[in-house]
This record gives C-alpha cells, structure tokens and sequence, in this order.
C-alpha cells in the first residue's frame, strides 16, 4: 500500500516522464539486445554500429570521416535530431527518452534512499569536461578508442549472459565488461537520482549540455528558468533535481544549463511559481521604479499558471494539454522507430 | 486395394509393353508357389503360409524380377529351406542403362552396416525366419522396412498414368524405339512421378520400431567409443513422443511437407541410412555437424553463420515437451539443474533477499525522514548544494542557542518573542526545511 501511496504522490508530469523512459527503452533496447543474434553479426560493430561517426584515430583524414559518417548516417541523424531538439527546447533526449540514464533512473528511484551515494554535490561540469575532453583526444592518441569501451554491446552480451551462454558470461569477467557493469550499478542503480553517468561520463549528453547552455542564452528557447523575485529559498528543488543542476546561492536557486535535463521535477515541486519550462519572459525594462524598487509586470507563464490555489491549476492545465501532448509523444516515438527500422531493412 | 491392384495389371495388359518380362516365371517356382494354402510345419512344429499371392507378387517392387534372381541355391524342387536365403547385396536383374553394370544394393547396405542399425540381416533372409528375427533381432533387416510392396502406390496412380499418355511423344522425342521404352519407360517413369518415400512414410517407417515405448525399453545401446552396451536413456525410449511435440513433427502430422522427418536429420546425405549415435563424430546429430544438418539446403540455412551458434542447440527432443508420469521435486530435475537461467538466477535471488531485508529495516529507520539520507555524500551534498553549515558548526550554534535559552530571563525579553515569531514565519515558508530549529523552538517552550 505505501508503494502504491508513492506512486501517487509522483507529480502528475513526471509520470508522464517515466512512462516516456519506459516506452523508449522497449523501442530502442529493445532492438539492440536482440540484433547481433537476428542479423547474424557476432556483435554490433560494423554495418550495425550507430556511433561511429565521431570516431578519431590518428592518421584520420577527411575522407575516412566522410566514410564513417555515411556508414553510420542513422546516427549522424540521431545525433543531429538530439542537438536539434536540445537547442530549442531543452535536453528532451537525455531527461524523457535516453534509455540509458532512463532506466537506471527508475531503478534507483525505486530503492531505498539509503542504499544511494550521493554524486550530485560533487564538481560534475568540471569533472565532465574534463572527462570529454580526455575522451575526445588524450584516448585516441593513446590507442583507447570509443570501441574498446563500447557500452551498446553490454545490453546484447547481458541478454547473453542471463541466458547462459558462455561468450555473454566471458563479457562480463572480462575487463571492459566489468566497467560497463560497475558502471551501471555504481552510477546508475546506486546513484541518487540514478543520473551520475550522465553527469560525469556520457559523451552525447556532455555535447548536450553545451547546446543547451548555448541556445539558453537566446530568448525564444524553451529552458527550465528561474524568476528570482519568487524563489522563497525553500530549496526542495534542489533537493529533488535529479542531476544536481539546482545549486541554492545566497538561498535563492541557481539552475546551471550545462547541467540540466528539463526534467519539469523542480517545477512540479514547487509551491512558489518560481520555476517554469519557457522562454525568458519579456521584461528587460522595469515597468515601475518605487520607493527605489524595481516592478515588473508579471511574466505570461506566471498569469498563466499562478493562482494562489495551484492544485485547482494544476487540475486545469495540465489535464488539457496531457492528451495532446501524449500524441506527439507517440507520433515522434513511431517516427524514431520507423527510421530506425528502416536503416536496417 | 484389390481394386488398384486389378487397375494397375489391367493397365499393363492392355498397353502390353511391359508384360512379358512382368509375368515371367521361367523357373516355373509359382507353379507351387500360387498354390492357396500351400504351407509346412517347422522345426518348432508352426505351420508357415509360403504361399504366394500371384498378382499381388507380380504388382510388386520385385515383381518383375525372376524368383532365382534372389534365390540363388534353389536348383531344383523341393527345395530346402536353407537354400531358399536371399541375399540383398548380390547384383540384380536390372543394368544400369548408362554404365551398363548390374544394378546392386551394396552400396546401401554398406552404408547401413556402419550405422548404428548396421548388426541387422542382409542375407539368409527366408519366409520361413520372420518370426525368428522378430524373436531375436533388435537390429532391423533391409525387409523389416522395405517389405516388398506395389509397384505404384495407389495415391500416385493417377500420376502415373497421366505420365504414361504423354510418355511417347515426350520421353519419344530423345529415346526413340519401343525396345528403350520397354526396358526402362516404365521404371523412369515411376521414378519421376513422384518420390516413394514421403515424409510422412518413411517416419511410419521409424515409427513402428521407435514408437513402441515397451520394445524400446529393451534395446541395447552401443557406445560408439568404448564399444560398451548400456541401457537406453529415457530420452530416448520417449524419442517419438518428443519428436512429435517439436514442429518438426507437427508439421508433418498436419500434411504439410514443409516438417522434417526422422531421417531428414539423421541421415540427411547420401543414402538415407547412415543414422548414428550423437556421439558418434561422423553421426549428423553429432554437435559439430548440427550446423551443417540443421543449415542444409531448403531448411535453416542461416545455422552456419557463425553468429548463429545458439540456433542448433535447440532441444529437437525436448524431455519437458512431454509427460512421462515422474512428479518429483522440481529442485531435483534434472533438465532444471542443466539450465543456466537456473544458475544465473541464484545470484539474483540472493541480492533481492538483502535488498529486500535492507529496504525493510531503513524504512523503519527513516521513513519520517524528509532529508537527503544517501549513504555517502549526503552531508556534502547539503554543504554545497544547499548552503546549510557543516555539521559540527551546527553543533555549536545549538549549543550556544541552548544555552541562551536556557537563561530565565529570556522568555520576558522582547528579542527572544521577535526571534520566535520570525522563526514561525519561517516554518511556514519553509514546511520542508529547518527542521532542527522547531525543535530547538519547542524545547525553548
């Protein structure tokens, strides 16, 4: 009964979120664990790996990349449509449909807090880039490459090993599979929030990142943002951001866009109007200057959502936008999985 | 059956082609033979039938062979039994129209002595030991299988003589003069029409040995190493059923063609009766040569791709398909011990049982706990991220505040009633946070 109290008691987008993980994760894991076998490759390099366009070896010439790319076109595109979407919209990919981060969030949020270390306070931007900038050009210098450490192959040879058989066993004592494996269950299971990889290691969600801190500088893209005036300090959203973009400077919440997933999590929990996924609202100018205070008409986001009751908001609009939103979900999910299928046909 | 029998000799006396070396007899043998009743009483004292049914001989596989063709010792009559052994592996009647060599089994029976059926007759085969080798015998003998049987069978007839109309004027155009037509029209023809040997029958084949469970209880199975004689398996005195449970099987018990018969798998080459232990190396159902088995031509092809390798070892008699009446405890099964997801789940089971007790004794501990209660990091976690103070800077400033508390003149001063009321406005604001501080405040109270 309290599993069922707690299911609940998530806030009502953030269901949406998590069932959005799940739906990904069936059309994207589930495919990869299965084609070495279907298509009869022994893993899933060559024709089948995705990911080869930003490979670097030394000696690499234009050429060789224009080769990778166009060998691995579906995830030139996969990339450019994530870079897209983040750009206007936020890190969409990595917060609803990354499988990856996904589910290993949903595995940490369904264990006890207490089993979790926590990763979030630590200097992950630092960390991160540092980290990307090792893999980008000390690890092809020193003869590591993506491919030694390829972490798509983990999910075939762990369907592998489950089923007994002795190559998918021989994975997971050898090196590289015991990384992944450590990997998973260190920064993924037993993580706060489940979303340390993605802090500190993921390539693609390092990129992100920066689009996201670049098109957040501009007006019209839609960014999880603060309004100061409004923030009481109460700090549950930092407590609850899942990738430790929230920082309480001077108590008032400091969002870092390197970081942040526009996961919707703070805005769902705050009582105070003081966040919102949206445009930077229009008021560069004050509209009234009294007694020495600056006045601002009140943003559209906060006219639209901030009544004193906001359950009765809540109840309002979300439930109107929650259909239609389901089905640009399915429509854009379909569209992944038709394109996806068809690279392979 | 009487009925195509009268069909097919009809057919053959009217077109007239192949009647007279069809009803030959020249040794005269069935002038006894056709006798109805004709018998003798054996050794054991058992009245034998060696009668011979005429047409239903002469409509036969052999029909058109002479009687001493096979029977080679009998030079006059009566006969001893003894003289009347046949053997399968003497050259025949028949030449080979395009080597001009006599036709002969030998290479089939060669095949079939190194299969694990290889110990059965070939020769001194007799009307008279029938019941003997039934007694005696596990191997079986050419004649256990291939009794002599019609000609054409009546499902292929209406084929057959379709074919035969249109024989002149299409096998003519090449072959011509009735002589070619003669000797071999018929024998072709038969042989173009269509297989004998459908799946379905030659499982019936199979069948009527392996199928029986009691009979197969009894066999001896020889080690093809050691050379030592075991007792069956259960797996495979039960073989039959678990083939029928496979969609092997099934396929062909709905008629379609598109199953695998018994031999199709385990004597898909050469002469069909090279069937051998599946230890055996050379034996089709040996694990090395599963893939080339399963991956011949027509049927899984995809089986020899190297990454295929888990393909071939799907159970084709599968022990679980079938009930064979043992209910023990399923721990003690063995088909359970054999699986890896048996054992890979051990090591599973065992972290949900701490995961388990662990998450029920740390939601006792801290289910009225609304702060960050990670294991590791959470302390830093609240310094950083939160702003709070360090632990032991907290520990002091409660201190001192207790100790100002403390004091009696406290509760009258006006800055104490300032700070208690500014710090309700702060518990209001804040319903997550501070907690230390309302307790500091109630025991101030």
């Amino acid at each position: 009964m309290r599993v069922l109290e707690n299911l609940k008691a998530i806030p009502g987008m953030q269901k949406y979120r998590y069932v959005m993980i799940l739906l990904a994760s069936a059309c994207l894991i589930g495919p990869i664990a299965f084609l070495p076998q279907l298509v009869g490759a022994d893993d899933l390099c060559g024709t089948l790996c995705m990911r080869r366009f930003y490979l670097y070896f030394p000696g690499m010439t234009w050429d060789d990349f224009f080769v990778h790319v166009n060998a691995a076109s579906i995830g030139v595109m996969a990339f450019s449509l994530i870079m897209l979407t983040t750009f206007f919209y936020g890190r969409i990919w990595c917060g609803y449909l990354c499988p990856v981060g996904g589910l290993a969030e949903l595995g940490s949020r369904m264990m006890n807090d207490r089993w979790k270390i926590e990763f979030r306070s630590l200097p992950q931007v630092q960390i991160r880039y540092g980290y990307f900038g090792f893999f980008l050009v000390a690890m092809p210098a020193l003869g590591i490459s993506a491919c030694t450490l390829c972490n798509f192959i983990t999910i075939p040879r762990l369907v592998e090993a489950l089923s007994g058989e002795y190559r998918g066993m021989v994975y997971f004592v050898s090196s590289v599979g015991l990384v992944n494996l450590g990997l998973l269950l260190l920064l993924g299971f037993f993580a706060s929030k489940g979303r340390a990889y993605c802090q500190f290691m993921c390539p693609i969600g390092a990129a992100d990142g920066l689009v996201n801190k670049l098109g957040s500088k501009l007006k019209f893209t839609r960014r999880i943002r603060i309004e100061e005036e409004r923030c009481t300090g109460c700090n549950i959203c930092a407590r609850d951001c899942m990738c430790g973009a929230i920082t309480m400077v001077d108590k008032i919440a400091v969002i870092d866009q390197l970081s942040c997933m526009s996961c919707h999590e703070c805005v769902d929990v705050c009582d105070w109007n003081a966040l919102a996924w949206t445009t930077v609202p229009d008021h560069s100018q004050p509209k009234r200057i009294k007694k020495g205070v600056e006045i601002y008409p009140q943003p559209d986001w906060q006219v639209l959502n901030f009544t004193p009751n906001k359950a009765d908001v809540q109840a309002s609009t979300f439930k109107s936008h929650s259909r239609a939103r389901m089905v640009n979900a399915f429509i854009l999910l379909s569209v992944l999985s038709v394109v996806i299928a068809g690279s392979f046909l | 059956m009487l009925k195509a029998i009268l069909v097919i000799s009809s057919l053959f006396l009217l077109t007239s082609l192949q009647a007279a070396p069809r009803y030959s007899d020249p040794d005269g043998c069935m002038s006894c033979h056709a006798l109805e009743g004709l018998s003798f009483i054996d050794k054991k004292g058992v009245t034998r039938s060696i009668s011979i049914d005429r047409s239903h001989y002469y409509s036969s596989l052999h029909g058109s062979v002479p009687c001493k063709d096979c029977h080679r010792k009998i030079v006059d009559y009566p006969h001893k039994v003894e003289n009347g052994y046949a053997d399968c592996t003497e050259s025949c009647h028949v030449e080979e129209p395009s080597e001009g060599k006599p036709y002969t089994h030998k290479p089939i029976h060669k095949e079939m002595e190194k299969s694990v059926h290889g110990d059965g007759w070939f020769k001194d085969l007799a009307g008279g030991n029938r019941l003997e080798e039934i007694e005696t015998e596990q191997d079986p003998s050419c004649r256990r299988c291939h009794s002599n049987t019609l000609y054409i069978l009546e499902s292929q007839l209406e084929n057959f003589k379709d074919a035969f109309d249109h024989a002149e004027t299409e096998c003519g155009t090449c072959h011509q003069g009735k002589a070619w037509m003669g000797q071999f029209g018929g024998h072709i023809l038969r042989r173009f029409v269509g297989s004998r040997w459908v799946k379905n029958e030659s499982n019936k084949l199979c069948m009527d040995c392996h199928g029986d469970v009691e009979k197969m209880r009894d066999v001896e199975i020889e080690d093809p190493e050691t050379k030592e004689k075991h007792p069956p398996s259960e797996r495979f005195i039960h073989a039959v059923e678990s083939y029928k449970k496979t969609l092997h099987g099934r396929l062909l018990i709905a008629d379609s063609e598109y199953g695998a018969s018994c031999i199709d798998c385990h004597a898909p080459s050469d002469w069909r009766h090279n069937i051998g232990h599946y230890e055996d190396e050379k034996s089709a159902s040996h694990s090395d040569e599963l893939k080339n088995t399963c991956g011949q031509s027509d049927c899984h092809g995809y089986a020899k791709k190297p990454g295929n390798t888990g393909f071939v070892e799907t159970d084709m008699h599968d022990m679980s398909m079938i009930d064979i009446g043992k209910v023990g405890s399923p721990l003690e099964n063995e088909l359970l011990k054999s699986s890896a997801w048996f054992w890979s789940a051990w090591p599973f089971l065992l972290a949900t049982l701490i995961f388990m007790v662990g998450s029920l004794i740390w939601w006792l501990f801290y289910r009225h706990n609304k702060k960050i209660i990670a294991i590791l990091g959470g302390d830093r976690f609240e310094r950083v991220m939160i702003g709070r103070k360090s632990k032991k800077a907290r520990v002091t400033a409660r201190k001192s505040t207790v100790k100002q508390e403390s004091s009696p003149t406290v509760e009258t001063t006006p800055v104490t009633k300032s700070t208690e009321n500014t710090s309700k406005n702060v518990i209001k604001l804040k319903p997550h946070g501070s907690g230390t501080e309302s307790k500091n405040d109630k025991k101030g109270e």
